[in-house]
């Protein structure tokens, strides 16, 4: 009863960063790039079993299905050293190959059409696992077939499996450079009510902000894809590695989502970590204490999400919660001082309505993998200058959706079919209350936020929508 | 020496001066009891020389009328020094007639006072002196001494200097009489070897003595010259003053003994040497000396008992007398209470540490045979024997080689501590035990623990003396083989058991249940069925922690995101407000409890078992001996119960801490049924909007069915609502209860648990409010 957790991979981002996510899992279990144990791989003390399962000849088979719409990235993967890991029934590219065109509706659609497919092998996986504990999609949320076939796919897992977790690794795309995808946008909105509605939660992978990070913390001037890629995976490993190294605590996925998200909706998790280093890149080393690890965390240079708060918002910003996995030889009474250090110099500022803290998890690090440093720390938090990130895709929407822009081509679908274009009306409602949601946490009164206007709601669409309105323009 | 004041006497042209000395000399050579004669010359000379120094210093001041009498003083003092060995005072030669006359008269006088001739009495004296009634002096019961019969007619002098000399028969009596009893009472094992050597040390100093007595017996045959009567008389004759002056050392040495007899009248073994070794802390050489041979010989039978119990393990103490005693026990409490230091045995020259150090090589050597089976140690003992070097032969050791003991003791003991911790450490695999009892019994192998409470929890619910534990063990063999911990050693899982404690009358599985780690022979000298207990405990106690962990993830994962937001009654406007608001009031509760939960769990593992871990592996990597490993073995556990509130001072707030547990158990039920609820009317909801799509035109049956669905919606959120405050007003009010206990504790640590659950301040902001 491992607590199987089920890799879902959709369109070209979320293999990609998949196939990152399993190389780097494969090293740290000491996996070869068939499956086989290497020689070295004898100390034990790693489950290897939540992620990969084992066939009849030994060899380890990642649990993680392959999907896209078009066939260039798996066929990538097919044909490079790894081609032998993945189970080849666990494989699905859709027959015509034409890919979503960077259209949500049609990836939604391809979805719908191939569901059966689809599900048959989420179904086996799931048949093979002894208690599955959930699902983990990668993908982009800006795309066609991430985005589109991956909120079908969310759609379905819940209505399947609602017992199951389901959390993302979402992609979100970089704001900074004007993107060949123009209604990259629509394409976002769209998937961000399933996140939000569909998955029990999300960590916001910020292209931006990997890009900034790639740029400003590794001195590369042109960060490659897999360059950023490499830093979602080492995210990825690392945010799972108390799932795969047992420890005292925060040994399945529910428990150490819980205690991140205490309230449903509020479920984006940003991410952290350091010290940060790019495959083959020697950096510069330094000193890692827990104090040091666990600081630099805080600092939002370190952070993968972009901060679009403007001063005076990004001042009322507040924690609902963090967990600090620190990895490698720690002395667990630094922890205490480290904490004590962090309230001292007030760095960290958490939500009023509730107690919270800093909760750190330790974790082992891999035998196998070298590293220059002693320690090195991945944050997970549940943070309220989210928000901005999504009002900013919100406001890019309204832009698109002032102007009626490439509409057409969403109505060509059955979704947006005679021009119902409710389902973009009731995802940015969503969103807004969502960006709300978050803005009532930073009060101390959230308890009480959404009982006093409830009245109005009741009064009809209309003056929410006004409401929603006015919050938008300011 | 003699030569030389010859030579001296002759060069100042004194020959007649120098024969006579010659003449002087001869006799002191014939006197045997003068041993050291040359330094007794030698002193006389440099007397003479020392006067003759002074006197031609002062001759310019004092007259030149007084010129024989330093000439004549050398003389004087070599002849009376001379006879001072004799026994009489020779006085000035000078015939004087009137004190002849004198003295005869003196001596008449004497002879008439006194009834029996003085050389009777010394034969009576010298057979007093070997226990022996003589003629006129008898041993008188009453008086417990010798007494010289009042009925005679004696000067007082003489009576008095016989009572005396009696004396020595007293106490040679009493030293006979200890002698001749332990001797006696020898067959009946009572004395023990100590006792033995004292007594055939007492009986050689009495053969000594005899001797004497032959010789002075010898003497006392030569008739006495009367007193007065000149020279011509016989040297060698005994009066009782000559007796006296005979005695008077084998006096102090009798008196020793006698004393040591008393004193060790009703001791033995360490107990008597010790007891001897407080009396020969003497300034007196001469004492000193005799008690010195006397306790090598006392000794020597307990440094043979030292030497063999620090070299071969070996207690050869059949009489009970060795200051390490053993006991009859089982073989896990061989090593704390199989041999323990018996105070009243232990001599006081051998001191309390060295005592314990050589307790425990013994001991160790012990441990190893019996416990550990492994006979490595007899290298290590003899390495230890041959690097202090020959002393260590059997019966090389004695009394006031103290140094040397220990020098032995303390190699023996480095050599076999260190051999017993490799054994301990190598081949019992002792720290990979006490991480094996880390994982399971403190639950650090958190795979394994939470399948054993996802399977165990439903069985522990029922009452505890329904439960079989054999069904139990069943569920933890799944555990294992389900976790990583298959991947353990079999030794190590076949060693771990379910342990159901003692239960009283309304206990539940949970109260009671525990893990159990066997340790085997010799481990369970480290891991005892108390300490076992106190592990059981702390098991218990963790698993508590863990239940209710457990319990409060169950309940987000009923909650979990995708499941209630997009929850219908949150559509319903009629409910919308009700249900969002009991919702968020769940959920703040929820985080409260989970807040506290998590936290605990963090200060559990941060500051209690990983923090004791890292300075239990320190002090296990230093330990030098068993009872180093133990002792620190001690204090990790301690240091857990007391820092998990299960000391005994912290009753009070670990009462609190339940009670909270049993809120946020009992917060979960209740969220169990609303939800089940919730999601029930969620459902009808659905089916009834189904039915409304299918039946579109019955709008108004579908709108009572509706309707009717929100008005239990409506009343059972009331009531959720209701339960919900109940339960956060019981939950906050002994959450406050436990905090405000918190810096009553003792101990340091817990602060930090305060600190962390007051992390952001949000307690102590609010109760100042209050």
């Amino acid at each position: 009863m491992p607590r199987e957790i089920i890799t879902i991979q959709v369109g070209q981002c979320g293999n990609q960063i998949g196939m990152e996510f399993w190389k780097q899992l494969c090293l740290e279990h000491g996996i070869g790039k068939d499956g086989l144990l290497e020689d070295f791989a004898t100390q034990g003390g790693d489950r290897k079993d939540v992620f990969f399962y084992q066939a009849d000849d030994q060899h380890y088979i990642p649990r993680a299905l392959l999907m896209d719409l078009e066939p260039r990235v798996i066929n990538g993967i097919q044909n490079s050293d790894y081609r032998n890991l993945y189970n080849h029934e666990n494989i699905f590219v859709s027959e015509h190959g034409g890919g979503a065109g960077n259209n949500w509706a049609s990836g939604y659609h391809q979805g719908e059409q191939v569901v059966d497919d689809i599900m048959d092998m989420v179904d086996r996986e799931a048949d093979g696992s002894d208690s599955l504990e959930g699902f983990v999609l990668c993908h982009s949320i800006a795309g066609g077939t991430g985005s589109g076939m991956g909120s079908y796919i969310l759609e379905t897992l819940n209505d399947r499996y609602s017992k199951k977790l389901v959390q993302t690794y979402s992609v979100f795309p970089n704001q900074m450079e004007t993107s060949d995808v123009v209604v990259q946008p629509y394409n976002s909105l769209l998937t961000l009510k399933r996140l939000t509605l569909n998955a029990d939660c999300v960590v916001v992978l910020d292209n931006t902000a990997l890009n900034r990070i790639a740029v400003e913390r590794l001195h590369l001037t042109n960060p490659t894809f897999a360059q950023t890629n490499s830093l979602v995976s080492t995210v990825m490993s690392a945010s799972t590695t108390t799932l795969r190294y047992p420890g005292y605590m925060n040994n399945d996925l529910v428990g150490l989502l819980a205690s991140l998200i205490p309230t449903p909706r509020c479920h984006f998790l940003m991410t952290g970590y350091t010290p940060l280093t790019v495959e083959r890149q020697v950096n510069v080393i330094r000193k890692t204490t827990v104090l040091d690890v666990m600081r630099r965390l805080l600092q939002t240079k370190n952070i993968m999400v972009s901060s679009y708060a403007r001063t005076k918002e990004a001042s009322q910003a507040k924690y609902i919660s963090i967990l600090n996995i620190i990895q490698g030889e720690v002395d667990p009474t630094q922890v205490h001082e480290s904490l004590q250090r962090i309230r001292e110099r007030k760095l960290v500022n958490f939500i009023e309505w509730g107690p919270a803290s800093i909760q750190v998890a330790l974790s082992r690090k891999s035998p196998y993998v070298q590293t220059t440093h002693r320690v090195s720390g991945l944050m997970l938090a549940n943070h309220t200058s989210i928000r901005h990130l999504f009002s900013k895709c919100l406001g890019q929407y309204e832009k698109l959706r002032k102007k009626q822009a490439f509409l057409d081509n969403y109505r060509k679908f059955p979704m947006f079919a005679d021009n119902d274009l409710s389902e973009f009306d009731e995802s940015r409602e969503i969103i807004e209350s969502l960006v709300d949601e978050y803005k009532a946490c930073e009060s101390p009164d959230y308890i009480k936020w959404g009982m006093e206007d409830a009245d109005r709601s009741l009064t009809g669409e209309a003056s929410v929508a006004g409401a929603l309105e006015s919050k938008l323009t300011m | 020496m003699a030569e030389s004041i010859k030579r001296t006497l002759a060069l100042s042209g004194r020959h007649a001066d120098a024969l006579s000395f010659a003449d002087l000399y001869s006799k002191l050579t014939h006197r045997s009891s003068i041993k050291n004669r040359w330094a007794l010359l030698y002193l006389l000379k440099s007397i003479a020389d020392d006067r003759r120094k002074s006197q031609s210093s002062s001759i310019p001041k004092v007259s030149a009328g007084l010129p024989s009498l330093p000439l004549s003083t050398p003389k004087k003092t070599l002849a009376s020094q001379t006879s001072g060995r004799g026994g009489v005072l020779l006085l000035s030669k000078d015939p004087d007639n009137i004190r002849e006359i004198a003295l005869r008269e003196f001596g008449d006088l004497v002879s008439e006072e006194t009834e029996v001739s003085e050389s009777a009495l010394v034969r009576d004296v010298l057979y007093v002196s070997q226990g022996i009634d003589g003629r006129y002096v008898k041993f008188d019961e009453k008086s417990d001494s010798y007494e010289l019969l009042q009925s005679l007619k004696v000067p007082r002098s003489t009576r008095i200097l016989v009572r005396k000399l009696a004396e020595l028969g007293f106490l040679f009596r009493k030293v006979r009489n200890y002698i001749n009893d332990s001797m006696a009472r020898f067959v009946a094992e009572e004395v023990g070897t100590v006792g033995q050597a004292f007594a055939s040390a007492l009986q050689d100093e009495l053969s000594d003595f005899y001797k004497l007595l032959a010789v002075l017996e010898s003497q006392s045959s030569t008739p006495i010259p009367m007193t007065g009567s000149d020279s011509g008389s016989p040297e060698n004759y005994l009066s009782l003053r000559r007796l006296a002056v005979w005695l008077a050392e084998p006096m102090v040495r009798m008196r020793l003994m006698a004393v040591l007899v008393d004193k060790c009248r009703d001791l033995k073994g360490g107990a008597m040497a010790g007891a001897i070794h407080g009396q020969s802390q003497h300034g007196d050489p001469l004492v000193q000396e005799f008690m010195g041979r006397l306790l090598r010989r006392v000794c020597s039978p307990l440094f043979e008992m030292v030497r063999s119990w620090v070299l071969e393990g070996e207690l050869e103490d059949v009489f009970n007398e060795f200051f390490i005693v053993s006991q009859p026990v089982k073989v896990e409490a061989l090593w704390r209470e199989g041999y323990r230091i018996q105070s009243l045995m232990l001599p006081s020259f051998i001191s309390s540490v060295l005592a314990q150090r050589i307790l425990r090589t013994g001991k160790s050597i012990n441990f190893l045979r019996v416990c550990c089976e492994d006979n490595g140690w007899a290298d290590a003992a003899a390495e230890a024997a041959a690097h202090v070097g020959t002393t260590t032969r059997r019966g090389g050791l004695g009394y006031g080689e103290t140094d040397a003991l220990e020098a032995l003791v303390i190699e023996a003991a480095k050599r076999i501590d260190r051999h017993l911790m490799d054994v301990v450490h190598g081949k019992y695999r002792f720290k990979d035990h006490c991480l094996a009892i880390k994982r399971y019994l403190l639950l650090g192998q958190g795979d394994f623990v939470q399948y054993l409470m996802d399977i165990v929890g439903p069985e522990l619910s029922e009452p505890a003396n329904t439960i079989s534990s054999f069904q139990l063990a069943g569920l933890l063999e799944t555990a294992i083989r389900a976790s990583n911990a298959q991947y353990d050693d079999r030794d190590i899982l076949d060693r771990l058991k379910v342990r159901m404690m003692e239960h009283g009358d309304g206990d539940r599985g949970w109260d009671v249940f525990a893990l159990e780690y066997g340790a085997r022979v010799p481990l369970d000298t480290v891991f005892t069925a108390s300490v076992m207990k106190r592990y059981h405990r702390i098991f218990n106690f963790l698993w508590k922690l863990k239940r209710v962990e457990h319990a409060l993830i169950r309940v987000w994962k009923t909650v979990k995101p995708n499941c209630i937001i997009s929850c219908s009654l949150a559509k319903e406007p009629a409910v919308r407000v009700q249900f969002v608001s009991v919702l968020r009031r769940c959920q703040v509760i929820w985080n409260e409890m989970n807040h506290f939960v998590t936290n605990f769990q963090d200060y559990i593992m941060f500051q209690v078992l990983e923090v004791s871990w890292a300075r239990f592996s320190e002090e296990m990597d230093a330990a030098k001996d068993l009872d180093d490993l133990l002792a620190a073995h001690d204090k990790y556990l301690g240091s857990i119960v007391e820092k998990s509130l299960l000391g005994e001072r912290s009753q009070g707030i670990i009462k609190t801490l339940f009670v909270l547990f049993d809120h946020i158990l009992k917060f979960r039920s209740l969220a169990d049924r609303w939800f089940e609820r919730i999601y029930e009317l969620q459902n009808r909801g659905k089916s009834s909007r189904a039915k409304s799509k299918d039946l579109s035109k019955s709008g108004s049956w579908f709108d009572g069915g509706r309707k009717s669905m929100i008005q239990l919606a409506g009343d059972f959120l009331k009531k959720m609502g209701e339960d919900l405050d109940v339960i956060a007003k019981d939950y906050s009010s002994s959450l406050d209860a436990f905090i405000s206990q918190l810096p009553l504790q003792q101990h340091v640590d817990l602060k930090f648990l305060l600190f962390r659950l007051d992390f952001t301040e949000y307690y102590s902001r609010l109760s100042p409010s209050k």
